[in-house]
């Protein structure tokens, strides 16, 4: 008889124990790849979390003409390991007119002195989000009217409650910035919502004018542009927070980002921020580890425990062997016959094991995980006179968790099983091999 | 022949059986205890993380609920001020790992010879501090101490000073210093230790700040120092109008958090209605769902492993019974009682278990070390606590003799002579 045919009727007529190779192999391929699955996605869990984490790298630009141009920014975003959230900022001062070209008036009981040529001006404050900027998130800042500026381009302003009031502006009025050193540069802009402050300033009395919260404004970045360096259809910056998704390798993108040409990087400052992920690092390393150490663990010991079960299996055939032998059929043929078995079984085996692996990494997915790319981030709800600190719902851009058993991981548990299986079969038959027939039978009785 | 003998016998006749138990016993026991092991590790991983975010809460002034009064340098505040008392009071409560709270002086400074320190300003922009670690010019990383230590709260007259400004002056750690804050007013002079000098890591020249009054000083310029140091500088001088408008306090787990300021607001001997608290948990916000998940993946991997490895014992154990259907047989035929034969096949079981078990403590303990070191990872962390061990002993034991019950059943149910015939 064929061997082919002696193992398949073998496997038929032992059903019961063919059905629990079966159910063995499957088990331990279904834990593997599952296991796997996790791993995968600790992987991106743990990704997010640094990425949560915020590091960021500062580029202050203020000493160089022309700041940092269009063309400079597109190659520093086109930068790989920028997580895609980024803040650029710049800094003036302005003279206030009305649409007439009357100075408007500003605050200056409070100030330590009034600067020269400054008598009718205020800080000039532009950011990609004016609701971002740390007056508001930090100082105090509170927007009381209208909307806060979020693009870049445009002619609109944000002025204090009581620079309006003195002033008699409303939202929608128009008012003129115009640039205190270089006067022949002037811009039109419209108010489009106005601020206040929920916090003294404390330098008051300290300040010179231009630096108090009532003569500040919040204005687009292309204006600043205009108003500090003449440019008419792009926008030049002076800072740029750029995020990246791991605080690691802000070491190498600072070090790309100064090989940028055209750049005197000599003349910026860049600073790296990332003391949130450098206080974290470690216990996030430890917990990358627990997860490694279970895979390794679960790994070994499962491919122990097969090896273990099919020499078992083997061992209880050592009857058959013998009379296998006695019959005169060779030694290679009954080997292969054996591990013919085995690989039928640890096919059927590994290809059920995929079903039933994703079937379960779907449930791990869909039902224990918080989906991320759904969740907004809201501050807890404590007691009710307790001010829980301001947070806007916050769009990270974090990668959703997704348990699901990679092509390539299946490929290699189906490769590093299947030799398993043969290699243990073969090693566990071959001390039975080396025995003559009738030793074996005589062996048995 | 005693059943007792009957299962030690068989036990060391048949050795190489036994051996294979054995070793698949351990190693899905093994498989089991590291996975406890490492679910606890995970959990006290998480934890460390969570305490890494810095989740604080800030307890100050409530500037609306009290009056106002006008001076020379514009409106102030006339609410009161936190009390030293009170700080600490908030300090002692449970969770709070740190805390801080700044008394702002603008000193001039003095070396040993009377000599007034060169810098940038012309005054020291100096917060008298409890824990300097806790500023929040050091929590964000904008400054970092490179040298000496930090003001601890039982230091009475500490300071700190920048690097620019050690190397400006030629100072060291130990060097004392004295303040003053109007020299011309004959404000008391405080005498101050340098324990500590620190590195300016941020950039200055950012003009990215509120333009509070600390914004119009060099960084080199700033000193921390001892809270008592900072009292005594404006002691019998200008105690009215200064004082400390907020404290942090850092807690030691973000998700505490929550339950530690309520603990906080249920302190009787603080008037709450002069002053609000706000939590800041803005970094453990923002990683708390990627943390959960990685929690849930773990915990979810120990429980496959721990189902899985059940279903193992109980598929070996039912192999190993099933090849012994003959034997069965046999011990039947020759009149051995049922549960006799059921009862041996226990025992030997538990014969392997009992040495299998502790072996597995042992080996679950090597095994995590052995891969982790093996891959440059460690698991210090990763401990196999008698717990487990209790737990699994108790666990595995049930599940063996639960096991051997339900393979015995389909040949028992025939006569012997049935059994022996269905054999040939």
């Amino acid at each position: 008889m064929n061997l082919w045919k002696r193992a398949f009727l073998y496997s038929v007529r032992k059903k019961g124990k063919t059905a629990t190779l079966l159910a063995f192999l499957l088990i331990m391929a279904t834990l593997i790849l599952t296991c796997l699955s996790i791993q995968s996605a600790t992987k991106t869990a743990t990704a997010n979390m640094k990425k949560a984490l915020l590091g960021y790298f500062t580029i202050n630009a203020r000493r160089l003409d022309m700041g940092i141009t269009e063309e400079t920014l597109d190659q520093i975003l086109d930068m790989e390991g920028l997580s895609g959230k980024y803040t650029l900022r710049s800094y003036s001062y302005a003279n206030y007119y009305d649409s007439d070209g009357t100075s408007l008036e500003i605050n200056t009981e409070d100030a330590a002195q009034i600067p020269e040529g400054y008598e009718h001006a205020g800080r000039l404050i532009a950011n990609s989000n004016s609701g971002e900027d740390s007056y508001f998130t930090e100082g105090g800042l509170e927007l009381a009217e209208g909307n806060a500026i979020t693009s870049e381009n445009g002619n609109e302003v944000l002025v204090h409650e009581k620079f309006a009031k003195r002033n008699g502006l409303f939202l929608g009025d128009t008012i003129l910035l115009g640039d205190p050193a270089k006067k022949n540069r002037t811009i039109p802009v419209t108010i489009v919502g106005i601020f206040t402050n929920t916090k003294e300033q404390d330098s008051i009395g300290m300040a010179p004018s231009y630096d108090l919260y009532d003569n500040i404004v919040f204005t687009n970045l292309s204006t600043a542009s205009y108003l500090l360096y003449g440019a008419e259809d792009k926008t030049n910056v002076q800072y740029g927070d750029f995020y990246v998704n791991d605080p690691d390798e802000l070491d190498r993108i600072i070090d790309e980002t100064k090989k940028i040409p055209g750049v005197e990087w000599e003349n910026c400052t860049l600073t790296r921020y990332d003391k949130d992920y450098q206080n974290a690092k470690e216990s996030l390393e430890g917990l990358q580890n627990i997860v490694f150490i279970a895979i390794a663990v679960v790994s070994v010991i499962c491919f122990l425990v097969l090896s273990l079960f099919l020499a078992l299996r083997i061992r209880r055939r050592i009857h058959e062997t013998g009379v296998y032998l006695a019959m005169g059929i060779s030694k290679c043929a009954v080997l292969l016959q054996y591990l013919a078995e085995v690989f039928f079984a640890a096919v059927i085996a590994l290809f059920l094991a995929y079903g039933t692996s994703s079937a379960i990494s779907d449930q791990i997915g869909n039902r224990l995980l918080s989906q991320v790319t759904t969740e907004t981030y809201e501050t807890i709800d404590l007691t009710q006179d307790t001010k829980a600190a301001e947070q806007p719902t916050k769009d990270l851009g974090l990668s959703e968790v997704i348990v699901h058993v990679p092509t390539q991981n299946y490929l290699t548990v189906w490769c590093s099983d299947l030799v398993l299986c043969l290699a243990s079969t073969a090693l566990a038959a071959y001390p039975i091999m080396k025995m003559k027939p009738k030793s074996i039978l005589s062996q048995m009785s | 022949m005693n059943l007792g003998i009957r299962a030690a016998l068989y036990t060391m006749r048949k050795w190489k059986k036994t051996l294979l138990l054995f070793c698949l016993l351990l190693s899905v026991t093994t498989l089991v205890l590291s996975g406890l092991a490492i679910a606890d590790a995970q959990e006290e991983q998480a934890e460390e993380v969570r305490q890494t975010t810095g989740a604080s809460f800030t307890v100050q002034r409530d500037l609306s609920s009290g009056g106002w009064s006008s001076g020379s340098g514009g409106s102030y505040s006339t609410q009161e001020f936190m009390t030293g008392d009170m700080i600490q009071k908030i300090a002692a409560v449970d969770g709070i790992s740190g805390y801080d709270a700044s008394l702002i002086t603008l000193p001039r400074i003095f070396k040993e010879n009377g000599k007034e320190l060169e810098h940038e300003n012309y005054s020291f922009y100096n917060y008298g501090s409890y824990n300097s670690q806790y500023h929040k010019l050091f929590l964000s990383g904008r400054f970092e101490l490179i040298e000496g230590s930090h003001i601890t709260d039982d230091m009475a007259d500490g300071i700190i000073i920048s690097k620019e400004l050690a190397d400006q002056n030629s100072l060291k750690i130990g060097d004392t210093l004295t303040g003053i804050y109007y020299p011309e007013n004959n404000t008391p002079a405080v005498d101050m230790k340098i324990v500590g000098i620190f590195d300016v890591v941020a950039d200055k020249d950012d003009q990215l700040n509120m333009y509070t009054d600390s914004s119009y000083y060099d960084y080199s310029s700033f000193v921390f120092c001892s809270m008592e140091a900072a009292e005594g500088l404006i002691k019998g001088w200008g105690e009215d109008g200064d004082g400390i408008s907020e404290a942090y306090y850092y807690v030691t787990d973000a998700a505490q958090l929550d339950s530690v300021i309520k603990e906080v607001r249920n302190i009787p001997s603080i008037n709450w209605n002069n002053y609000t608290i706000t939590a800041n948990d803005e970094v453990y916000q923002n990683i708390s769902s990627s943390l959960t998940d990685t929690e849930t993946l773990i915990t979810t991997l120990i429980i496959v492993i721990t189902v899985v490895s059940m279903v193992l014992m109980i598929l070996i154990l039912s192999m190993s019974i099933r090849s012994r259907k003959r034997e069965i047989g046999i011990l039947l035929a020759v009149g051995i009682a049922k549960p006799a034969v059921l009862l041996q096949y226990m025992l030997e079981t538990l014969l392997i278990a009992m040495v299998a078990f502790p072996l597995a403590c042992l080996s679950s303990q090597q095994v995590a070390g052995t891969l982790g070191t093996l891959f440059g990872k460690t698991a210090e962390n990763v401990i196999v606590t008698p717990q487990h061990f209790e737990l699994v002993v108790i666990a595995g034991g049930i599940l063996l003799v639960v096991a051997i019950l339900l393979s015995c059943i389909p040949v028992f149910r025939f006569k012997p002579k049935a059994i022996l015939a269905q054999m040939e």
